[in-house]
C-alpha cells in the first residue's frame, strides 16, 4: 500500500482499518513531509499488526526526487494529501495562501499522482483512492479557493478513472464532508454531520471493497450536496454559504 | 472560519459542565508551545473520570497521542503514548496471552489517566494499584522539557505524578508490565449475601482470590442492610475451560454493543425504578452460589457493553461518590453510610463494595488505603449536596478519604491528601476548588 499524506488521521485510520480487516501488504510506503510523526505511526503499526512500513519523504512544496519512489510497488494507493489554508475572509487576497492551497491540493499533487498512476497502468491492476472534498462540488463564498482546487482534483480523478478503466485499474473518489481531524479542529462543526477519522476509514474501506466510483463518507452528505448542486445559480449567488 | 478552541467540556458524569479551551495535538513541539503560551494548563485523557478532575482553564487532550511504541512479546512489556486506551492495549495483548495487571471498571481510560489517577481494580488487596507495574514514563514539565521518570531516574517526579491528577505535568508516553494469561476467560463464583455481616465474612474468606468485588443493594434497611452479591474470580487456565472454549482460549467473539441513543428524561431514574432494578438484579441469581466461566469483558467491564450509559442519568448528570474507610472501623462506617443512603431515599443504581489491601507508602498520592471502599452513583438533584455532606461527615468521623478521580463536591479535608503537586502552570478546576474550600 502506498499512502500519500501519511500524517492525515483519515489515512492512518484507513491503514488500521484495512489491517484490522485482514488485508495483507508486503510493505506500506508512507510518503510524508513530516518524518517524525510518520515514523511514530510506522512503529505503531509494526507493534500493533507486525506490519512493515517505510517512511519516504515527500514535500510537494519542494523539488521532488522521483528516484526515491522507483522501488515502490503496490496494488493500492491512498491519497489523503490536502491543505485547507485560510478561508475567504482571511486569505482570499493573500497570494501565498492561494498558491499553497492550489499547489498542495492540485497542481503539485497531480504530477505525483501521475507518476504512480503510470505504475498502476503498467501493472494493469490495482486501486487508486483519492480524497477530494464536498467543497469541490460547488464553489461557495466561504472557501472557494480550496473548493476550486478540490473541484479540479475531483475532475482529475474522474478523468483518470475513465482513462484507467480498460487498463484494469480502479479509481475511487472520496468526498468526506466534515471530519473531526487536525484540519478542522476548533471549528464549530455539527456533530451529526461530522465523521471521526475511524468512522470515515470504515466507510471508505467498505466503499473500496465494493469498488465504488464516488463515495461520500456519511450518506447524508450525498443528499446535502445533491441539494446544493441543484440550487439555481440566481438563488445560490445570494446565499451565505 | 477561524478556529475557536472554546468548547463545552464535561467528564463522564456530565457534571459539572464548563466552557473552556480544549486542544489536542500529536506533536511534542506543539504541546510544548501550548504549555508555554498558557497558564493553568491541565491534561485530559478520554474524559472517563467523573466530576471536575481534568477540567481546567486550558485543557490539553491527549487523545491524539494514540500510538504504540513497542511491545516485548517475550516479557510482556508494552510502551505506548499516553492517550492510548486500556482497551487498545487489551486488543493487542490478550491474543498474545497478556492482560493488564490492574484495570479499573472501564477499559476506556487512557494510559496517562490511569497513571495520573493511579487506578485500582478488583485485585487491589492482592496486586495493588496501576503504578506497581509502571516501569517509566515521559513527562512534559512546566518549562516544556521532557523528562524520563522511573524509580531510579527523577524518582521524585515519578512518585508525585502517580496519582497526581495531572498537576505535575503532561504524561506523554509510558512503559509498563503486563501479566501472563492462558485464556481470555475468568473462573467466577458469585455468592449472595443477606446482610453486611455476611458480606464482610465472605470478603475475609475470599482473601486468597485475585479478584473480589461486591454489588450492594443500597436501598435495603434494618436487618437486610448490606444485601449483596459477591463476585470473585481468577484468570482461567486453558485446561480448566469447557471444551468449546478451549480451542481458541485467547479469542473472544465480537458481541453486539448497544449505545444509549439520547439523554433519558429526568423522571426515568427515581427511587422506585432504582429499587426495582436492585430487586431484579438481586433475584436474577436464583441460587445462593454460582460457579461459571465468563469472558474478561463481562467480568471486568460489564458497563462498557452499553456505550454512553452515562446518558441514562439525564442531562443534569450524576456524581460518583467513592470513599475508603480504614479497616479497623470499616464495617461500622459502612453500616452508617448505608443507613444514611437508605434513609435519604436517594438510591444508587450502582453500589460497589471492595476491600483494599495495604497502601504503597512510596505512591503517597494514591487513593487506596487499607480498608473498605464503596463507590456509588447519584443522580444530580437539589437534595444531593445535603446527602454528600452527610456522607462526608461520616467518612471524616471514621478517618476515611474520597477518591479525587470521582470527586466533584466533597469537602476538601477528605481530598487534600495530595502532596508535592504545587505548580503555577498545571492547575485543574478541582484543585482550585479544593484549595478555595480549605
Amino acid at each position: 500500500m502506498i499512502v500519500l499524506g501519511s500524517t492525515s488521521e483519515v489515512a492512518q485510520a484507513f491503514v488500521e482499518e484495512a489491517l484490522n480487516k485482514g488485508e495483507k501488504f508486503e510493505k506500506i510506503y508512507l510518503l510524508t513531509s513530516n518524518r517524525e510523526t510518520t515514523e511514530r505511526f510506522a512503529r505503531h503499526i509494526d507493534v500493533k499488526f507486525l506490519q512493515q512500513a517505510e517512511v519516504i519523504e515527500l514535500d510537494l512544496m519542494k523539488e521532488i526526487d522521483y528516484t526515491r519512489f522507483e522501488k515502490i510497488s503496490s496494488g493500492l494507493l491512498f491519497c489523503a494529501t490536502g491543505y485547507l489554508g485560510e478561508g475567504t475572509e482571511e486569505g482570499l487576497y493573500d497570494n501565498k495562501n492561494t498558491e499553497r492551497i492550489i499547489d498542495i491540493n492540485y497542481s503539485k499533487l497531480v504530477p505525483v499522482m501521475n507518476y504512480f498512476a503510470h505504475k498502476f497502468e503498467s501493472r494493469r491492476s490495482g486501486t487508486i483512492i483519492g480524497l477530494s472534498s464536498v467543497a469541490g462540488d460547488r464553489g461557495r463564498q466561504s472557501n472557494f479557493i480550496y473548493g476550486s482546487a478540490k473541484a479540479a482534483f475531483t475532475a482529475y480523478l474522474s478523468g483518470l478513472r475513465n482513462y484507467l478503466f480498460d487498463k484494469k485499474v480502479h479509481v475511487m473518489t472520496v468526498k468526506p464532508g466534515f471530519m473531526a481531524t487536525k484540519m478542522t479542529e476548533g471549528l464549530p462543526l455539527n456533530p451529526k454531520l461530522t465523521a471521526t477519522p475511524k468512522q470515515a476509514a470504515a466507510s471508505i474501506f467498505a466503499a473500496y471493497k465494493k469498488q465504488k466510483n464516488v463515495a461520500y463518507v456519511l450518506p447524508i452528505w450525498g443528499i446535502i450536496m445533491m441539494i446544493i448542486r441543484n440550487i439555481p445559480e440566481f438563488i445560490f449567488k445570494k446565499l451565505k454559504l | 472560519m477561524k478556529p475557536n478552541f472554546i468548547q463545552k467540556v464535561t467528564n463522564w458524569g456530565n457534571y459539572p459542565i464548563v466552557e473552556k479551551e480544549m486542544k489536542s495535538d500529536d506533536s511534542f513541539r506543539k504541546i510544548k508551545e501550548f504549555i508555554r503560551d498558557h497558564n493553568e494548563v491541565i491534561a485530559r485523557g478520554n474524559g472517563r473520570c467523573y466530576g471536575d478532575a481534568s477540567l481546567g482553564e486550558h485543557i490539553f487532550s491527549t487523545k491524539k497521542l494514540n500510538k504504540f511504541i513497542s511491545f516485548d512479546r517475550l516479557n510482556g512489556v508494552i510502551e505506548c503514548e499516553s492517550g492510548v486506551l486500556l482497551s487498545d492495549v487489551l486488543e493487542i495483548s490478550v491474543p498474545q496471552g497478556y492482560f493488564l495487571y490492574v484495570t479499573p471498571g472501564t477499559k476506556f481510560v487512557s494510559v496517562g489517566g490511569a497513571i495520573a489517577s493511579d487506578v485500582h481494580g478488583k485485585n487491589h488487596h492482592a496486586e495493588g494499584c496501576f503504578s506497581e507495574y509502571v516501569i517509566e514514563f515521559k513527562l512534559m514539565v512546566e518549562n516544556g522539557e521532557i523528562i524520563t521518570c522511573s524509580r531510579e531516574e527523577n524518582a521524585d517526579k515519578f512518585w508525585s505524578a502517580i496519582g497526581g491528577m495531572g498537576l505535575t505535568g503532561i504524561i506523554l508516553t509510558a512503559k509498563f508490565k503486563l501479566k501472563n494469561i492462558e485464556s481470555a476467560y475468568i473462573r467466577q463464583e458469585s455468592i449472595k449475601a443477606e446482610n453486611l455481616d455476611e458480606i464482610f465474612r465472605l470478603f475475609d474468606e475470599s482473601e486468597s482470590w485475585t479478584y473480589t468485588v461486591a454489588w450492594i443493594d443500597c436501598l435495603q434497611k434494618g436487618k437486610n442492610i448490606g444485601r449483596s452479591i459477591l463476585m470473585r474470580g481468577e484468570h482461567a487456565f486453558q485446561h480448566e475451560l469447557p471444551q468449546n472454549l478451549r480451542e481458541k482460549p485467547l479469542r473472544l467473539k465480537k458481541k453486539f454493543e448497544p449505545t444509549v441513543p439520547f439523554y433519558f428524561p429526568g423522571f426515568v431514574l427515581n427511587a422506585l425504578t432504582v429499587k426495582l432494578f436492585n430487586l431484579l438484579y438481586f433475584n436474577k441469581q436464583r441460587k445462593k452460589e454460582i460457579n461459571n466461566f465468563t469472558d474478561y469483558e463481562t467480568f471486568f467491564y460489564p458497563l462498557d457493553a452499553v456505550h454512553e450509559w452515562n446518558r441514562i442519568y439525564g442531562k443534569s448528570g450524576f456524581i460518583q461518590y467513592q470513599m475508603v474507610i480504614p479497616k479497623e472501623t470499616g464495617k461500622e462506617g459502612m453500616r452508617k453510610i448505608l443507613e444514611t443512603i437508605a434513609h435519604s431515599g436517594n438510591g444508587s443504581f450502582l453500589a460497589v463494595l471492595k476491600l483494599f489491601g495495604r497502601h504503597n507508602p512510596e505512591a503517597y498520592n494514591s487513593f487506596p488505603v487499607e480498608g473498605y471502599t464503596l463507590a456509588l452513583d447519584f443522580k444530580v438533584n437539589s437534595k444531593l449536596k445535603k446527602l454528600v455532606d452527610q456522607l462526608d461527615q461520616i467518612v471524616e468521623e471514621f478517618g476515611g478519604r474520597i477518591y479525587l478521580t470521582k470527586d466533584s463536591m466533597s469537602r476538601s479535608s477528605l481530598t487534600n491528601y495530595l502532596r508535592n503537586t504545587e505548580s503555577s502552570k498545571f492547575v485543574s478546576l478541582q484543585h482550585k476548588r479544593i484549595l478555595n474550600n480549605k
